[in-house]
């Protein structure tokens, strides 16, 4: 296993290319333990490519003889030509050009990503690391450009490379705070992300939380957490009793109410694992006296949209259903609840995609929440969230679409003892659980998301609340998207957190109905209570 | 080969111009339209740029009119290309080595265009010994011989840094040496010539003066000319490599990184959106053509390949 690592490695080392340190991965001021990796089983490794790292995301089949490795080389090269055609890539075509052409090479990236600096500043975590793999190839073998291998350093491509590199690609967060530091204004981010639609779009190869479970699913029964219309429904209609009784307040839930002004779309992951998301939502529109309604229309009541993560033609079909399900609505506008890739598919991604007189405009609830908080169309009692509170900024809300200070205004007004994370709004950092990862659990990548990816976000909430760490206060994460709660949720809980920092995360809505003085108190629970 | 010379110097001029125009035209060509890929801060945001913030925190920004700072982007650009901002703020060590080198270039640009306004200003009349033409001369001769030290200097400390530094040797390769290998030589050559001539000022003036009155004198200046080779090659050199960063980045910023235009302000966006959707897609795998031919996007985005397959009729 290479230490000093040098880029022309994907293609030659054999067996796993890299093993990261545990030694080398920074300490924290709380217990965030380094979870030793799982052995890699030799049937595992017979039967896959798991040879980048410990972690295996792809799971690609591993080739049985020079033929299928020949082939796997071949597909790719061909999703690799696809790529830089206009036809097949129009939407992301110049930014990818641009990203392959005018790096510079200059490294300030490196420092900006959470992954190379938790890593204990492995080589392989770099940036433009798999980046570079990439242009080189490009050059080289689609390209044919004349002294390509002089110009831009020589690559070997076979299947241990292609393979590496597809792993490689799902060793990024895509949280783009690469980019936001590149001089020149490369993306690697984005270039991680077109490896990824090689993959899939081209070779059938796609991490199955994404694909089969993810976006297939949603598009065969109309959510990713395999509920059907009429199961949502169903458990709409639980939460709603559950926290009439919990909140003291009767809930009720509206579906499909045509000519409503707004439809709230909800990642359905909250149904499933938050339902107090949910109902707060709830309570929350209902008090002010909106008019709302969720759909039950399939795809429609489950706002996720994986295919950011990794597939164009996904993405587009997701996010076309969901404008169509507001159209049949006749509402006024999509308020999108908290889940952060959902509101970069629906408002910043399809707003050139899907054609305009089948767009809805979209809002997001962060806006919406902090005209209803700061109208005073709620009763509320600040003293009643005096607990140290501090907030997520999720990526793709906050530094991908810069809504960054409608959750401070709410917080700020409800919530006495607020205190910012180190590195806030645009300047974050990934939650860890970042495109795809916070639900993924296997070969390694759970270890992966509390040793390296999610750890920085752990030492932000650490230093957040340094003057209270321990068991004596109680503490509150707001951490207002769905996939970052999940990925927060798991560190807590594998760490014993919860106990011994008396934590507590959850999101906006959750902190907003905590202070209704209309609703029984204690909204919120820590360890220990019912 | 006097007349060669300036041939060489019009070809030059004449080659970076169009490698300039081939590059943007293909930038813009590429796509009829791309994505929003937008990161904040976005500096036309007005007020709402200090802190990263966009249009979107508005409630229904969308009934708005739109508003641009477009002085946000020109201040944050000039910040960007004259100061070198990012690497100022994300990479320290290597700004102290890379500002000087541009630092050199722009001096040495801004130079040349004031001297070119000079061999103007004389086939228009002006007395190249006037008390004016003396005090630009002046200025030129201390800027040129800064501008070189800065490009010399900051060449070879990138150069020593790339050699020395783990992370960037890994990383840079032949060409990226060659690439500042040679500004250094351009630097040299240009303070050769500074040291012999009496007056770069003047000798450059002369030259520019002889090549839009196309008088093609012969350039008795060895380093000069020298100088003046390495700058034809660079004027073609520039383009071709990842240095044409330095025109690209106007898009990469202005266009992509602050492109933030959403489609209801925008009529001509309005009208792309269904063209591009007719272009076809040829990915092979199978929830897109499962390798058979080519479906449009708008065939693929309204189709569902999840969807339960309608059983065939049984047809004995
Ligand atoms: S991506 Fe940007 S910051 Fe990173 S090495 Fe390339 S030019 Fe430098
Ligand atoms: S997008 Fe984020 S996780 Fe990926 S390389 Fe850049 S900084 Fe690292």
């Amino acid at each position: 296993m290479k230490d000093n690592l040098q880029l022309a490695d994907v293609s030659i080392v054999e067996g796993q290319m890299v093993s990261i340190d545990l030694a080398r991965i920074p300490d924290l001021s709380i217990d965030v333990a380094k979870k030793p990796w799982k052995p890699v089983t030799d049937e595992h490794r017979e039967n896959t490519c798991c040879i980048l790292d410990e972690v295996c995301v792809l799971n690609i089949p591993r080739p049985k003889n020079r033929v299928e490795e020949e082939e796997l080389v071949n597909k790719f090269l061909d999703g690799m030509r696809k790529l830089f055609t206009t036809e097949n890539n129009w939407v992301f075509l110049p930014l990818l050009e641009t990203s392959m052409e005018y790096c510079v090479q200059c490294n300030s990236c490196s420092n900006a990503c959470h992954l190379y600096e938790m890593s204990g500043e492995h080589e392989m975590y770099r940036p433009n690391f798999r980046s570079e793999i990439f242009r080189r190839i490009y050059k080289q073998y689609v390209k044919k450009e004349s002294l390509a291998k002089w110009r831009y350093g020589d690559m070997g491509l076979n299947w241990k490379t292609v393979t590496r590199l597809g792993e490689l690609a799902y060793r990024c967060n895509l949280c783009r705070r690469c980019a936001q530091t590149c001089p020149i204004g490369v993306d690697n981010g984005l270039l991680a992300r077109e490896i990824r639609k090689i993959f899939s779009q081209e070779m059938n190869i796609h991490p199955r939380e994404l694909h089969e479970k993810g976006t297939m699913n949603q598009m065969k029964v109309g959510s990713t957490t395999g509920m059907t219309p009429d199961v949502a429904k169903e458990n709409v209609e639980f939460i709603d009793e559950d926290y009439s009784e919990i909140s003291g307040v009767g809930i009720h839930t509206p579906f499909d109410v045509h000519g409503s002004d707004i439809l709230l779309l909800h990642n359905a992951g909250e149904v499933m694992a938050w339902p107090e998301n949910i109902a707060a939502f709830s309570l929350i529109f209902q008090e002010a006296g909106l008019s709302w309604t969720l759909s039950s229309k399939a795809m429609a009541y489950d706002g996720v949209n994986y295919g950011v993560f990794y597939d164009d033609t996904q993405t587009a079909r997701i996010a076309l259903q969901h404008m169509l399900a507001a159209k049949e609505l006749g509402v006024g506008k999509i308020v999108i609840g908290e889940c952060g890739h959902a509101h970069k598919a629906l408002t910043v991604i399809a707003d050139r995609l899907i054609p305009f007189e089948f767009q809805v405009p979209r809002e997001s609830c962060y806006v919406t929440l902090r005209d209803i908080v700061m109208s005073g169309r709620l009763k509320l009692d600040p003293a009643r969230n005096d607990f140290p509170v501090t907030l997520h900024d999720p990526c793709n809300i906050v530094r991908l679409m810069g809504i960054v200070e409608p959750q401070r205004e709410i917080v700020r007004k409800i919530a006495p003892k607020f205190r910012e994370m180190p590195c806030k709004g645009v300047d974050n950092y990934c939650c860890g659980g970042g495109s795809g990862f916070a639900i993924m659990t296997r070969n390694n990548i759970e270890e992966w998301r509390g040793n390296i990816t999610g750890r920085k976000k752990m030492w932000q909430i650490a230093e957040a609340f340094k003057d209270c760490l321990g068991q004596e206060t109680r503490k509150y994460i707001c951490a207002p998207c769905s996939n970052c709660k999940g990925q927060i949720r798991e560190i807590l809980e594998h760490n014993d957190l919860y106990a011994k920092n008396n934590f507590s995360y959850g999101g906006l809505v959750e902190l907003i109905v905590n202070a209704m003085s209309n609703a029984s108190p204690g909204f919120i629970k820590w360890e220990g209570e019912e | 080969m006097t007349t060669l010379f300036y041939i060489l110097a019009y070809l030059a001029i004449a080659g970076f111009f169009c490698l300039v125009f081939l590059k943007v035209k293909s930038y813009l060509q590429a796509s009829p339209l791309h994505v929003r890929w937008e990161i904040y801060p976005v500096p036309h945001e007005g007020e709402k740029a200090s802190y990263g913030g966009s249009f979107m925190e508005e409630k229904e920004w969308w009934t708005k009119p739109r508003h641009v700072d477009y002085f946000g982007d020109v201040k944050a650009l000039l910040a960007e290309v004259l100061f070198l901002q990012s690497t100022f703020e994300h990479n320290l060590k290597l700004w102290f080595r890379s500002y000087p080198f541009h630092f050199g270039m722009y001096m040495l640009m801004g130079g040349t265009i004031i001297v070119l306004l000079s061999a103007i200003a004389q086939t228009f009349g002006a007395s190249p010994d006037d008390g004016g033409m003396i005090f630009v001369g002046n200025i030129i001769n201390a800027v040129v011989l800064v501008s070189s030290l800065c490009i010399i200097g900051g060449g070879i400390a990138l150069i020593h840094h790339r050699r020395t530094n783990e992370g960037l040797k890994r990383y840079t390769t032949p060409e990226m040496y060659f690439n500042i290998g040679i500004f250094v030589v351009f630097g040299f050559f240009g303070l050769f010539a500074w040291i012999v001539a009496p007056s770069y000022f003047v000798t450059a003036r002369g030259f520019l003066y002889n090549l839009i009155t196309f008088n093609f004198a012969p350039q008795p200046d060895t380093w000069f000319a020298l100088h003046l080779l390495v700058g034809y090659f660079l004027l073609i050199w520039i383009p071709l490599t990842q240095m044409a960063h330095f025109f690209m980045k106007y898009f990469t910023y202005h266009d992509i990184r602050w492109g933030d235009e959403p489609t209801t302000y925008s009529e001509k966006n309005k009208r792309i959106i269904p063209n591009a959707l007719k272009y076809a897609v040829t990915w092979a795998s199978n929830h897109i053509t499962g390798g058979a031919g080519s479906k449009t996007w708008l065939e693929v985005a309204t189709s569902n390949p999840a969807a339960p397959k309608t059983p065939r009729e049984w047809n004995p």
